[in-house]
């Protein structure tokens, strides 16, 4: 659960509110790109995907290791797998935008914009690695004939 | 070596014109864009008690003007028909008071606190002696803009603010010009802002400075010592009382200031005198006279005040010693009016002719006592004063389709609705009313009938006076497109040519660096995360300047830019470093992108800048609860360790230590002076300042300057020239890239070296001015910024060619950008700090005053930009002398350290100018969008000022040193 730390420091940088203010205050804090819930799509892939590696709590203190996880996130060999991924993350970037505008909305208070960008990328993400998935399949397959 | 290059001469040539190119499309279009008042020349006179003239418009030229006063006073009596009720007025204005403190907000009464301040008020509100307005003052809401509105009535154009600490007298038709015509003596004490508007009107008056903002006590003083004797004479008709110490008190603590409740009771004494003495002497029958509180602009909560919000515009208008009683506290309290409606309203009260520019209403209650065809006759004098300004706005508007004296068809016309585009709606309004008028004056009417006839005569008028008074207010002038338009045109032009030259050098670099990368054996051609980036800022900022939300709240989409800028710095470094090092450098840089990353977070924190969300809880406020002395200590610290990181910073220099020694104890002793200054005078704000403190402040203003000037001018000429390579091979920043027998007749070494110190110079002497400068909270948001430009100075010389140099000078700017909005800085007028312009200043000059404040708000781009002269040395690695002769080396240097942050604001600004054109109809284009664009204008003074300097400085560095080069380089020869 490391990798829930690097994350989370990432969104404070970016200007999430740090302890618990309650929500109020969160609420119309613009620059706070949560990534709490692309990190945890994150590291499901990880844990699904990037299987020659055993658990993400091995990399422990390995500067090494960390500086892999954060600079080469096309670590699989095949790109279109991490789409989901970085999907996640530009989403959740995009959907902080909405928040400073005065339409008062419900919607419009943190982290809920910016989860619905995450969740919304993600699944485009979804689709076109599918996509990818089939068309390399099918191309294989080709192949194979 | 490519056919593209372009020569250093024409590079600069070009860049000039560009600017100046700009700048006359900038001046073109602000004197377009921005009204110039619209006004109607000359003096109402007795012809505005007749009727708007049918034929053409003002051919009775004949004035009365020339009349004496007294005969001028009966005949304006006599026209006018309206006996007058009061002899004398007392205007009392005091600066800055909220309405809210009298007349609480929404019918709920106001705090506790500051109803138990102002007992007298408040029991002459509740006994219905007085009666209390919200009177909605126009932005910007600065002193001068405001008397003008009250005394004239109209409504000055949005530029006054630039004129405000330059005041002149005021040469429109105004209330006090009138009284003046018929005869009054007036008498002022106060504000001397009375006395720039109008000078040698007052038969007696004593001016009291508003200059020194931290005073509160001595400013009310001086007013008050001569109110006893003023009132026990009768020698004056109009006494003029301006009292500066409340808006000096919110200056200094906000509204809820411990002084504020101390104020309000001094304030309510006051009242109290002056209706005491006013009952007195109409007791002895020596006539009625009239007082009137009004404050000409309220303060946000903060205590600042310049913009548009409820809490700036809400400004007080009380009567006080009307005839007609008001039954309760709710009616005295709870109204509301515009601050223009006061002009008419005394104008008529007092029997002068409504100043020909006024755009207010009468405000009706004060008329109560009167008889009902007085009434409506004042309705009908106002009616008529605005009807002619409408014909003079608007040529839609003539008199032919208002047959005023046709009152046969009174029935019909009364009961049509009006409609049709806004002239004919307020010509038919008009009519309307004026029929109605007629058929009530000429006693058709039954008795049974006259008060429904009157009541709507009465609704008929103020109908139309209410809907002229919007329109007019509303009304954006005719803007002069061509003006506009030539404008727009040069500066996208300028724009073009920035970008095209930006774009030639990067072609030319890329080619350079092709070479070189061949020679290394690295690949050079991907997608680079951060170039998109950077682009991707400068077209979502461009987008984002649309949204009046967005351009209200914009430090958020600084703040947010620059940290997923070093985001992605950050992840680029690490995609770069090779595998498998866990060598020092790597995570030096990496913990160099870590240390902005956190500067940058506090720095976000430190104040809840914007608009809509200021109330949120951030570290400034924070602090200020703690108390004065733990913001002391922070800002001592933050004092001492700025000074470290300097002096770290200096003793990174390689060559001649004594120079670097010398350039460091100089900045010591103006670093401790500033300290001391802290210690002993900013102890406590409420003080007023002393001689003490000015001289002190002067006497670091001289050493700060000598010390830059000194280093400027003198390093080129004492630093150690290098003959071959080796004395600099120890430093840091060194690189081997070039070939040793250029490097012995270009200045390259030297040129690094003597860029290093004066930049850093720069850069201290810039934070320690600031550190004086600035409120005592933003200190630690200073050192933070010096942090952050020294962490990026030594990121890009650890980065080498990771990242193209335009990238690296862009960041820089965007960090200064970020850096404005965390001292506290937003796109309202109201949270430039005014407080600190006057520091170490004796005497009133609104030029020294002025720059000042300039420095103080641009304190965090100016910083940025200063460093690119650090960044050009540390940088100059990249610059591969071909020959010597062809300024190739400058033009390299000084290229994109220079052409970039001009670039990126050419593009803001002209897309702004056309954002700002789009939007001239848009609900908050004065509140919002014309304040946004004279932050724009002043950052585009602010770019030119600092790029000049960083070119200035490199050019005379290479000049001198290629000269000293040369002389040596033959004597070494021989």
């Amino acid at each position: 659960m490391e990798g829930a730390l690097v994350n989370a420091l990432e969104a404070i940088a970016l200007g999430a509110p740090v302890g618990i203010h309650g929500n109020k205050l969160a609420a119309f804090e613009f620059c706070q790109t949560s990534f709490v819930l692309s990190y945890y799509i994150l590291l499901l892939f990880y844990l699904a995907y990037w299987q020659f590696v055993p658990a993400a709590s091995v990399y422990g203190s390995s500067w090494e290791d960390w500086r892999r996880i954060f600079a080469h996130t096309n670590f699989v060999s095949a790109k279109w797998i991490c789409l989901p991924v970085h999907g996640a993350v530009i989403g959740a970037w995009f959907g902080a935008w909405p928040m400073p505008l005065d339409w008062e909305r419900p919607w419009q208070e943190w982290p809920i914009c910016v989860s619905y960008g995450a969740l919304a990328e993600y699944l485009i993400g979804m689709v076109a690695s599918l996509g990818f998935v089939l068309i390399r399949g099918r191309q294989h397959h080709q192949k194979g004939d | 070596m490519s056919v593209s290059s372009i020569t250093c001469k024409r590079l600069t040539l070009l860049s000039i014109s560009a600017v100046f190119i700009q700048l006359i499309g900038l001046s073109l279009f602000v004197f377009g864009f921005f009204p110039v008042k619209l006004a109607l020349s000359g003096v109402s006179g007795p012809e505005s008690y007749r009727a708007p003239a049918c034929d053409s418009n003002h051919n009775h030229t004949h004035t009365h003007t020339s009349l004496p006063p007294p005969q001028l006073r009966s005949l304006y009596q006599d026209l006018s028909g309206i006996p007058p009720s009061f002899d004398r007025l007392i205007f009392m204005v005091i600066d800055g008071l909220p309405a809210e403190f009298v007349l609480g907000k929404d019918g709920k009464p106001p705090r506790k606190a500051f109803m138990e301040a102002m007992p007298y008020t408040q029991s002459l509100l509740a006994n219905g002696m007085a009666i209390g307005y919200h009177a909605k003052a126009a932005p910007p809401t600065v002193t001068m803009p405001r008397l003008k509105a009250m005394v004239s009535g109209a409504v000055g154009g949005f530029l006054d603010v630039a004129f405000n600490f330059n005041t002149q007298a005021l040469l429109d038709d105004n209330l006090l010009g009138q009284f003046l015509s018929i005869g009054w003596k007036m008498v002022m004490l106060g504000d001397e802002t009375w006395l720039k508007l109008f000078p040698g009107l007052f038969t007696r008056q004593d001016g009291v400075s508003s200059f020194f903002v931290k005073d509160t006590v001595q400013v009310d003083q001086n007013v008050s010592r001569h109110l006893g004797d003023e009132l026990s004479r009768d020698d004056w008709n109009l006494l003029i009382l301006h009292y500066l110490g409340l808006d000096h008190v919110g200056h200094i603590g906000g509204r809820n200031s411990v002084l504020m409740a101390p104020k309000l009771v001094e304030m309510d004494q006051i009242v109290k005198m002056i209706h005491t003495s006013i009952i007195q002497t109409q007791e002895s029958d020596q006539g009625n006279t009239l007082l009137v509180v009004v404050s000409d602009h309220g303060m946000t909560e903060s205590g600042n005040h310049g913009g548009s919000s409820f809490e700036e515009t809400d400004s007080l208008a009380l009567f006080i010693g009307l005839r007609n009683h008001v039954s309760d506290y709710a009616s005295a309290t709870n109204n509301t009016a515009y601050q223009v409606d006061i002009a008419p309203t005394l104008a008529l009260l007092f029997g002068v002719p409504i100043p020909k520019n006024n755009i207010g209403v009468l405000i009706s209650e004060t008329f109560d006592s009167l008889k009902d065809d007085h009434r409506l006759r004042a309705l009908e004098l106002n009616s008529w004063q605005l009807l002619r300004l409408l014909q003079a706005h608007s040529s839609g508007l003539s008199c032919g389709n208002i047959p005023y004296n046709g009152f046969s068809d009174s029935k019909t016309t009364g009961t049509t609705a009006c409609n049709g585009s806004t002239e004919k709606m307020l010509c038919c309004l008009y009519m309307k009313a004026a029929v109605l008028h007629n058929s009530w004056k000429s006693k058709q009417v039954s008795e049974s009938d006259r008060w429904e006839v009157y009541s709507s005569t009465f609704a008929a008028y103020h109908k139309f006076l209410k809907t002229a008074s919007e329109w007019l207010s509303s009304r954006a002038t005719d803007k002069p497109v061509n003006l506009l338009a030539s404008g727009v045109a040069a500066m996208l032009l300028s724009c073009l040519i920035f970008l095209s030259l930006i774009l030639r050098m990067c072609r030319e670099v890329s080619l350079v660096e092709k070479q070189h990368l061949s020679e290394l054996g690295s690949n050079s051609q991907r997608w680079h995360l951060d170039e998109t980036f950077v682009l991707g800022v400068i077209f979502i900022l461009v987008v984002s300047m649309t949204s009046s939300s967005m351009v209200e709240e914009e430090h958020y989409i600084w703040h947010f830019m620059a940290s997923t800028l070093y985001l992605v710095l950050l992840r680029k470094t690490a995609q770069l470093l090779p595998a498998g090092s866990r060598v020092f450098r790597g995570q030096n840089i990496m913990s160099s992108v870590f240390v902005l990353l956190i500067s940058g977070r506090i720095l976000r924190g430190w104040h809840q800048g914007g608009v809509n969300w200021t109330y949120l809880p951030d570290i400034s406020k924070w602090l200020e609860q703690g108390g004065n002395d733990l913001v002391k200590a922070v800002q001592l610290v933050s004092g001492v360790m700025a000074i470290c990181v300097g002096l770290y910073a200096l003793s990174f220099f390689g060559s001649k230590k004594i120079i670097v020694q010398v350039v460091g104890i100089n900045f010591c002793i103006a670093g401790l002076l500033v300290l001391q200054y802290v210690m002993r005078y900013q102890d406590n704000t409420f003080v007023p300042s002393s001689d003490g403190a000015t001289l002190l402040a002067q006497i670091i203003y001289a050493i700060l300057g000598s010390a830059t000037v000194g280093t400027v001018v003198v390093i080129p000429w004492l630093i150690p020239i290098h003959l071959s390579d080796m004395g600099s091979s120890h430093n840091i920043y060194l690189s081997t890239l070039v070939p040793s027998d250029i490097k012995e007749k270009s200045p390259l070494m030297e040129i690094r070296d003597s860029l290093y110190v004066i930049g850093w110079s720069y850069i201290l002497c810039w934070c320690l001015l600031q550190l004086l400068l600035q409120q005592p909270i933003n200190s630690m948001p200073i050192l933070l910024l010096l942090v952050q430009i020294m962490t990026s100075m030594l990121y890009f010389s650890y980065s080498r060619l990771h990242h193209k140099e335009w990238v690296e000078v862009s960041a820089l700017c965007f960090l200064g950008m970020a850096g404005h909005f965390a001292l506290g800085n937003s796109n309202t007028l109201a949270t430039i700090d005014v407080a600190g312009a006057f520091i170490g200043i004796s005497s009133h000059s609104t030029l020294l005053s002025g720059i000042l404040m300039f420095s103080i708000t641009y304190a965090s781009p100016m910083l940025a930009l200063l460093s690119m002269v650090v960044y050009m040395s540390v940088k100059s690695y990249l610059v591969v002398p071909q020959n010597v002769d062809s300024g190739h080396l400058l033009k390299t240097m000084l290229g994109f350290p220079c052409l970039v942050p001009l670039g990126i604001n050419s593009i803001l600004l002209t897309a702004y100018t056309i954002v700002l054109l789009l939007m001239r109809n848009h609900l908050f284009v004065w509140s919002v969008f014309s304040p946004k664009y004279l932050y724009v204008c002043a950052t585009t003074v602010c770019i030119y000022i600092g790029v000049t300097i960083v070119a200035a400085t490199g050019i005379y560095a290479y000049l001198v040193l290629v000269m000293r080069k040369m002389k040596r380089f033959s004597i070494f020869n021989h």
